[in-house]
């Protein structure tokens, strides 16, 4: 017992040394978490995770730790509870050694918005590692830890798994409960994960995942044993190649390396089928997923003001109290969101954008379940390029490229589907991923087909080296 | 759908309870702009025959909690985080609304 | 000119449920500050609600009394508005579809009936409670959450008398379904009063005064009265009604402007992410609908007929929720009807002031009764001396206790009540000339005396048919 005790600390001090190292290159940790007691607390669980060293993204609170979602608002905000989904992690014996960056409030793509400032992609110091789960992904790229909790509400975990060349999975929307977990939008937020391996994803959600009573978004549709089946072949199955993205992206590299694998896929026993919807209407992918997002976060972060907790700056009176700290501990971008989010609610506004959006989700989803009468799953490469540079340029928002490539896997989140990107290739030392929805429920398939397509890859437990 | 006016930004923050510089609300107006060019993708959409996606899945749930106590926060830890309190209190300036609900 | 007044109300109900409406922590009675709540009723980031049955339960009763439309897809929306007693900076309330729509409940003012249609029942949670000091203002959260109903009325009153009656009317109802407490001067049930007025066979509303959280039925009477003659005085010299919102001083016994309403509040409503609509089982429904509480018109059906009492003694137990239920409990432990009716009526509603009448069981052990009822029945004491034990009982010291410490039980043992009937009747031989004289009377002398002589212990009944007795052997 000692002697395992001894093992387990050693391992949790050396994944945090290794973290201190990183931190002046990756800029991805926010806090530290001291690991002694849970070293003793693991011990007496002897969880299937038993030991493991694994890392929260820092909007997910874990009890007498600051959670700060990156926020300058909630810089001093000591969790006294812990998430449901931290609850499952001390069921099996993790050991939660630190909290990863993220967008402020996970309302971004490139993970340069955090108050403790950007996360460096550790393929190229450079570069994003995209966002807005990007400390969490970062982190796994670089080896330091194997498994990390990040949150999806447009592609916050797909994405930046695609520039860090990593596994990036969110499973159905309720498949893993939100309880605890400082939303985004509440209508699209999804709590998973990043690994290096299929495998051990398709592990994690066997423990995490489940029905919580306390989040009445969460499911309770049983889960398939995900892990017995990855070792069915490609055979019979059926590979949607989503047309309107690849037909929106011009960079040959990618398309190659895309089409590459797929025709590996075949030589598997895979059918690949065409497949694309409407070019208008997925055209509406990003105003729509704009739209609503905004209009759930301002009010989702209504809590915040000054008032029971977290960041506070004094005033006169209440109003001045709850602007002067709202207006302190919000970033530009934030407060920029919220208030067209706030228009967008407003009473005669409502129809035509909230509302509307809404109507349209409603028909993005059903084009996207209409794609699935003739196949398993969908698939198209994560982003059309890799990972950008810290200081690009914004992109021109209403390309093709950017409307179409750049977003569609945030019908992962309108449907609720369950998706995951794995790395694809490299181009130019750099990573590239490829993405795969299923229908809702069915991760059994995803998780089959992904540990497959993981194999023809060649890049199961692709590690980063960061020169330090 | 118009354009949003500095004006109305402005508005809009203050209802919000923040406040933003002039450049931060002219980067909302031209932020705006694309929005609204946006918004002419969702025009083209035609959406009168069908209702408001609210939630991913509309199966309705039969879940209700018991009403049983479940979970009382120690004073301790009520107070762990808040910026001012006296007396198991939390104190702020005096305020003279009256209730609205 | 003559006007009418065209009244409306909406009240805010808390529901009689152990923990709030959205998460498991304790709905507070009086506790200290902020030992009520868990991070959901303090909105803690990553906090999400959870609804509760007990709630639901208790709305589903109110909209099966008050004759509601159900909709049994329970669905929730966001009532967005930052205030400090507001911890989310949004009020979770229905605001789109109503649990309940379109009821009514029948009013009586002065012998006539007249129906009130009620638009919709929602349920909402409530804020927190703050308290103004010179300085600042101090927030305490048990209060943030709990369940609450809001009952909103059709503008279908048309005088104080019936918006009393209306308000009553629910109060009574509410309280008889064990949906809330109704202490209207606690706030667990709060009023606010919509009120216009119109020349008589006009059509058109007039300007809408809002007067809000009047805390008593007779409150609510005295302010539209008085609204009715602000509003005709300044019509009637050529002034216009102002849209606003007031609040009534019980001092002076009028209304006072609160704030002017400048256009309608935008609360940028829109339907709650975090809840998935929740459907009504048909076991959930038939649940509710076999246990529906008896309705005060029921128990006074059940009080004339089964329990044979007389119309004033049935009004009066049913008018008094608390008292009937406490007869019903001293019934249900042995009391004989008739008696408990008469001393609850007589003897308890006499000293009720003194005790505040919510506490009944608390305030007199019921068992009390039951046992009093006993002694007398086994003739161990007279109705004079159960008077006294009952100032006792009051003391909470019980019957039998009573007797034996104030050395009270009756004497019925025949040889000492003869030698006392002895004693008497040769203290006064006029009584045995009056008695052969035929003046009955000089029993009730005679007994007298002796209850005199033995300190009110003597069997009455006893020692009379003794008197007659002695008296006829003479
Ligand atoms: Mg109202
Ligand atoms: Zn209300």
């Amino acid at each position: 017992m000692t002697n395992k005790k001894e093992v387990w600390l050693q391992k949790a001090h050396k994944t945090i040394d290794e973290l201190h190292k990183l931190q002046p290159k990756l800029n991805a940790v926010v806090s530290f978490v001291d690991v002694e007691k849970q070293v003793d607390e693991a011990l007496d669980k002897m969880g299937p995770l038993a030991g493991m060293p694994v890392i929260l993204k820092d909007n997910v609170l874990y009890k007498g730790i600051r959670a700060t979602a990156s926020s300058y608002m909630l810089d001093n905000y000591v969790a006294t509870y812990d998430a449901t989904v931290v609850s499952k992690f001390k069921e099996a014996g993790a050991i939660i050694v630190a909290k990863s960056s993220l967008d402020e409030l996970g309302m971004g793509g490139s993970n340069i918005t955090s108050f403790t400032g950007p996360v460096h992609n550790p393929y190229d110091l450079s570069r994003i590692a995209g966002g807005s789960s990007g400390g969490s992904a970062a982190l796994v790229a670089s080896g330091a830890v194997d498994l990390a909790i990040g949150t999806d509400t447009g592609d916050s975990i797909r994405k930046p798994a695609a520039f860090c060349g990593i596994v990036g999975f969110k499973p159905t929307y309720g498949r893993i409960s939100r309880y605890g977990v400082i939303p985004y939008a509440s209508s699209l937020d999804h709590v998973g994960y990043f690994t290096r391996e299929v495998k051990l994803a398709a592990e994690a959600l066997m423990l995490l995942s489940g029905r919580d009573d306390k989040d009445m978004t969460s499911i309770s549709t049983p889960l398939e044993n995900v892990v017995e089946a990855l070792d069915e072949s490609l055979a019979n199955k059926r590979i949607g190649i989503f047309k309107n993205v690849l037909d929106a992206i011009d960079d040959e590299d990618t398309r190659t390396l895309f089409f590459d694998l797929m025709d590996k896929a075949k030589e598997q026993g895979a059918t690949l089928v065409d497949i694309s919807m409407n070019t208008n209407l997925i055209k509406t992918v990003l105003p729509t997923y704009y739209i609503i997002a905004n209009c759930e976060a301002t009010a989702n972060h209504s809590n915040l003001d000054g008032v029971r907790f977290g960041t506070h700056e004094d005033g006169e009176s209440l109003e001045e109290i709850m602007t002067n700290t709202r207006t302190k501990g919000f970033g530009p971008l934030i407060r920029k969101r919220f208030v067209i989010g706030s228009y967008g609610l407003m009473d005669e506004n409502q129809e035509l954008l909230l509302k509307k959006a809404q109507r349209v989700r409603r028909k993005l989803v059903e084009a996207t379940e209409k794609m699935f009468e003739s196949v398993d799953v969908i698939v198209a490469p994560a982003s059309s390029h890799v990972a950008p540079k810290l200081n690009d340029p914004s992109i021109d928002q209403l390309s093709d490229k950017y409307l179409v490539a750049e977003n569609y896997m945030v019908l992962g989140n309108f449907t609720g589907y369950p998706s995951i990107t794995i790395p694809m290739g490299m181009k130019n030392h750099l990573p590239l991923g490829i993405n795969l929805l299923s229908k809702g429920y069915d991760e059994k398939t995803l998780l089959q087909i992904a540990y497959q397509l993981e194999k023809l890859t060649g890049l199961k437990g692709l590690k980063a080296k960061v020169e330090l | 759908m118009e354009r949003i006016s500095v004006k109305k930004v402005h508005q809009l923050a203050r209802q919000l309870m923040f406040s933003l510089s002039e450049q931060e609300a002219k980067d909302i107006v031209s932020e705006f702009d694309t929005l609204l060019s946006q918004l002419d993708l969702l025009d083209r959409i035609d959406t009168s025959d069908c209702e408001e996606l609210v939630y991913p899945f509309e199966t309705p749930t039969t879940f209700f909690r018991e009403d049983v106590v479940d979970h009382v926060m120690d004073v301790k830890d009520v107070f762990l985080n808040a910026p001012k309190a006296e007396n198991q209190y939390f104190v702020i300036p005096k305020v003279v609304k009256d209730n609205d609900e | 000119m003559s006007f009418e007044l065209v009244i409306g109300i909406e009240i805010h109900c808390e529901l009689k449920t152990k923990t709030k409406m959205f998460s498991g922590a304790p709905v507070s009675f009086a506790q200290e500050p902020n030992t009520c709540v868990n991070e959901i009723d303090l909105a803690h980031p990553g906090t999400l609600p959870s609804l509760n049955k007990k709630a639901v339960e208790l709305s589903l009763t109110a909209c099966k009394l008050f004759h509601l439309e159900i909709d049994r897809l329970l669905r929730f929306d966001r009532k967005n508005y930052y205030y400090s007693d507001l911890p989310k900076g949004f009020q979770i309330t229905q605001q789109f579809f109503p649990v309940g729509k379109n009821g009514y409940v029948d009013i009586d003012v002065d012998g006539v009936s007249k129906r009130v249609r009620i638009n919709r029942l929602h349920m909402e949670e409530d804020t927190a409670k703050q308290f103004h000091r010179d300085d600042v203002t101090l927030i305490d959260f048990n209060r943030a959450g709990t369940p609450l109903v809001e009952i909103v009325s059709e503008a279908d009153m048309r005088s104080g008398k019936e918006a009393a009656a209306y308000v009553e009317k629910l109060r009574t109802m509410l309280e008889y379904g064990h949906i809330s407490d109704v202490k209207m001067e606690e706030g667990s049930m709060r009023c606010d009063v919509n009120i216009s007025i119109r020349p008589i066979g006009v059509d058109a509303f007039g300007t809408k005064v809002e007067i809000k959280n009047l805390n008593s039925v007779n409150n609510v009477e005295r302010a539209i009265e008085y609204e009715f003659e602000r509003q005709k005085t300044l019509l009637l010299s050529g002034q216009s009604v102002v849209q606003e919102t007031r609040r009534f001083d019980e001092a002076t016994r009028t209304t006072v402007s609160m704030r002017k309403k400048e256009g309608s509040v935008d609360y940028k409503y829109f339907p709650e992410p975090n809840i998935f609509p929740v459907y009504v089982s048909d076991e959930m429904l038939a649940y509710v609908e076999a246990n529906l509480p008896e309705m005060p018109e029921d128990r006074f059906k059940r009080y004339t007929h089964e329990y044979q009492l007389n119309e004033t003694d049935a009004k009066l137990l049913v008018s008094n929720k608390a008292l009937g239920d406490y007869f019903e409990q001293i019934v249900q432990l042995g009391g004989a009807v008739k008696l408990t009716s008469n001393w609850l009526i007589s003897e308890v509603l006499a000293v009720v002031d003194q005790k505040g009448e919510q506490s009944f069981s608390q305030w007199i052990n019921p068992t009390f009764f039951v046992e009093l009822f006993e002694l007398l029945d086994k003739q161990v004491i007279s109705s004079k001396q159960a008077k006294e034990v009952f100032t006792w009982m009051l003391k909470g010291q019980s019957p039998k206790a009573t007797v034996e410490k104030q050395g009270m039980s009756q004497v019925s043992d025949e040889s000492l009540l003869l030698s006392w009937v002895e004693e008497v009747i040769t203290a006064n031989p006029q009584s045995v000339i009056d008695y052969k004289n035929g003046k009955d009377r000089a029993i009730g002398f005679l007994v007298g005396q002796i209850m005199k002589l033995s300190k009110g212990k003597a069997n009455p009944a006893l020692t009379s048919q003794m008197v007659k007795e002695a008296l006829s052997k003479r």
